[in-house]
């Protein structure tokens, strides 16, 4: 039983995801010490 | 109905070789999409115009969805436990889904209490079921690492208002040309909040599938390959036995935990309810400067989001913790610093952003960290037989300290004065009470100690299941 296609999809949903709110985050989060 | 078959816990057994490292990704598809409930500011005063209502009117509606989350997770825990994740997964992303279509239904009729209905009740539900649903899989899983396994998923809860709340102002950009999702003060027409509920709704259940597909509970009598029982039984506190959901209420240990839990909660809301006037109020001038704060609006959004950040990253790191260091010890650190650090904030955190901050995201890694860590507790201490269940009844602490911490802050922020001229002197009783909130729930944490044998499950049946 090969899972590993099933493996990455699964966390590469999960970092596509995560990875997005983190960095959209990051950007607004900057202007604590920038502004 | 012969469909709905395939998702009984007997067809959702893993077959061998299955990796168990799809488990946590199936269980963060369902609570990255639940935690969306943390991110409803993001269109509260869009909701507050198109309903020509009140703040409070409007913020009823987040109530409702946390007092649901607490009820249906302790109602409907034995039932989770009983039908299996994948079930409860499905039954959980229909609550949530329809939960936005009802609500869309009321926004798009302006019938406030529809709003009520479906993102509060139905949607609540859904979220008090999905919350739990794959807790008790995810440890039986991962005996040897339950609390990174937890962590992982409970992590996801936290993350989910990470990425609804970008989503949600994106969204509302684009169904509403007037709306400016980089300024905080930009107001959504109703027919954007519709098409956001709809949206979300529709999309949430799709990625909450992925999760409902990819589930399984593992074979009886399975377990990690050079993993020892043993070995895990011999640290402190960790049971021998199972209690059961019914018989785990009526022991010490278990309202001990509350108290630890409810305690623990009711500190980090304290902040993270107040967070964004908090870093302003705290770095206000006196008369001389005319009573403006240094720390900009757009700014103290950058400190709400950075905040969510280290509430998300103490869930998985802080728990993870806990398999190396044990949890009542861990318990004793969240409780314990966070007291000084609460001291430390009250009388030195206005001395610098930096020392706000640092001091702030130290105290919410641990309210997240307690979250994602009382699972792995509650196995710990009632072995895993009915382990989702406990942890649904235990979660109605969340829900009495959701009224508690706003209250505690506000109560004391409104005899200071009006919003818009407090300074960080107006803080120092609320934050004082917490730091004897946290002492209360310290001395909880010490105070437990194993569960006598008494409660312990004796049938086979009982055994077979929680093997």
């Amino acid at each position: 039983m090969n899972q590993t296609p099933r493996l990455v999809i699964s966390w590469l949903l999960v970092a596509v995801l995560l990875g997005y709110g983190v960095i959209e985050t990051l950007i607004t989060a900057a202007k604590i010490f920038t502004e | 109905m012969a469909v709905l078959s395939i998702l009984d816990r007997e067809h959702t057994v893993a077959p061998p070789g299955y990796s168990r490292w799809l488990i946590p990704p199936a269980a963060l598809a369902v609570h990255l999409c639940i935690g969306q409930a943390y991110a409803t500011s993001v269109y509260k005063t869009s909701m507050v115009k198109h309903f020509d209502s009140s703040q409070t009117a409007v913020g009823v509606v987040f109530s409702i969805a946390i007092v649901m989350l607490g009820l249906s997770a302790a109602v409907g825990g034995t039932w989770v436990e009983r039908n299996g994740p994948r079930k409860a997964m499905f039954v959980a992303a229909c609550f949530w889904a329809s939960g936005f279509l009802v609500g869309a239904l009321g926004i798009g009729t302006g019938q406030l209490w529809l709003v009520y209905l479906g993102y509060g009740v139905i949607g609540g539900i859904g979220l008090g079921i999905g919350y739990i649903s794959p807790v008790s899989t995810l440890i039986k899983w991962f005996p040897d690492r339950p609390g990174l396994a937890t962590g992982l998923a409970i992590m996801g809860f936290g993350g989910g208002a990470l990425v609804a709340s970008p989503l949600s102002r994106q969204l509302l950009g684009l169904y509403d040309s007037g709306y400016d999702p980089n300024v905080s003060t930009s107001v959504a027409g109703g027919g954007a909040l519709v098409g956001l509920f709809l949206t979300l709704g529709i999309g949430y259940f799709v990625i909450m599938m992925f999760g409902v597909f990819n589930i399984r509970v593992p074979a009886d009598g399975w377990a990690p390959a050079g993993f020892d029982s043993s070995a895990v039984r011999q640290k402190t506190l960790v049971t021998t036995g199972n209690v059961s959901a019914a018989n785990a209420i009526k022991t010490p240990q278990f309202w001990l935990l509350w108290v630890v839990l409810f305690c623990n909660v009711t500190a980090g809301i304290g902040i993270l309810e107040q967070a964004s006037p908090m870093i302003q109020d705290f770095f206000r001038g006196d008369g001389v400067t005319g009573g403006k704060s240094s720390v900009a609006v757009a700014a103290a959004a950058g400190f709400v989001g950075l905040l969510s950040i280290f509430n998300m990253a103490g869930r998985f790191g802080w728990s993870s913790t806990s398999d190396l260091i044990g949890r009542k010890p861990i318990y004793a650190m969240y409780l314990g610093v966070g007291i000084i650090a609460y001291t430390l904030l009250a009388s030195i955190g206005d001395s610098s952003t930096v020392v706000f901050v640092l001091l702030a995201a130290v105290i919410i890694s641990f309210y997240g960290g307690g979250f994602a860590t009382v699972p792995a507790y509650l196995r710990d201490l009632f072995g895993t037989y009915q382990v989702g269940a406990i942890h649904g009844r235990l979660l109605t602490a969340w829900s009495a300290a959701g009224i508690a911490g706003p209250l505690i802050i506000n109560g004391f922020l409104d005899r200071e004065g009006k919003p818009g001229t407090l300074t960080a002197s107006a803080y120092r009783p609320a934050l004082f009470t917490m730091v004897g909130v946290l002492a209360v729930g310290f001395v909880a944490n010490l105070l437990i100690r194993s569960v006598s044998e008494r409660f312990h499950e004796k049938s086979e049946s009982t055994l077979e299941a929680a093997s």
